[in-house]
């Protein structure tokens, strides 16, 4: 699944251990977000359109 | 957060392992020479197993409490590979054994170690697969 999360991290001056601490998740796993590699579950995607103030669309593109 | 669940989660199962297997090696030597006292077997083979049995409620406390969800996955996965791949290799050799075919003697640390490497060759898989 496609996703804007580098784009929002790096807009928000935060690295990826920072996300990470905010998610409460390992780096690995931001890391593995941001590459398309992992899809979130539903809450921890919503944790992080909420962290980035939009909604879950915006963030996760499904195509 | 734990950022490295190999180590973490596995250090203390594997040296938990090598202490089992310790255990039995004492066993054997002991009951070979004859030096131990008849309630020594099986004095040392429920002792040398303890380690396991605190490994084992660390590995379910980091696995519900400290990893998130895809380190959770990873583990899960790690698991799963180790039981699809076992259960039918363990169920092919006894039956090989059973039918008189030649199969090669394992011993209870041959038996004890398979799962243990399954699980950490389904986990470096599942590892790699997120990265």
């Amino acid at each position: 699944m496609k996703n804007t999360l580098p784009v929002l991290r790096a807009e928000a001056g935060w690295s990826q251990q920072d996300l990470a601490d905010k998610l409460g998740v390992s780096r690995q796993t931001v890391n593995a977000l941001e590459r398309g590699k992992y899809d979130p579950s539903l809450p921890l995607a919503f944790k992080i359109a909420q962290l980035f103030g939009r909604r879950i669309e915006d963030v996760f593109d499904p195509l | 957060m734990t950022t490295n669940p190999g180590a973490s989660l596995f250090g203390s199962y594997y040296f938990a392992l090598v202490a089992a297997l310790v255990g039995n090696l004492l066993i054997r030597m002991g009951a070979k020479a004859g030096v131990l006292p008849a309630w020594g077997p099986a004095t040392l083979a429920v002792l040398s197993v303890a380690p396991l049995v605190i490994a084992a409620a660390l590995f379910w406390r980091l696995l519900r409490r400290d990893l998130d969800e895809m380190l959770q996955r990873i583990v899960l996965e790690g698991l799963a590979f180790a039981l699809v791949v076992y259960i039918p290799v363990a169920a092919l050799y006894v039956n090989l054994r059973t039918a008189g075919v030649w199969t090669p003697r394992l011993d209870p640390p041959d038996l004890l170690m398979a799962p243990a490497l399954l699980v950490a060759i389904g986990v470096a898989i599942a590892k790699r697969r997120y990265q």
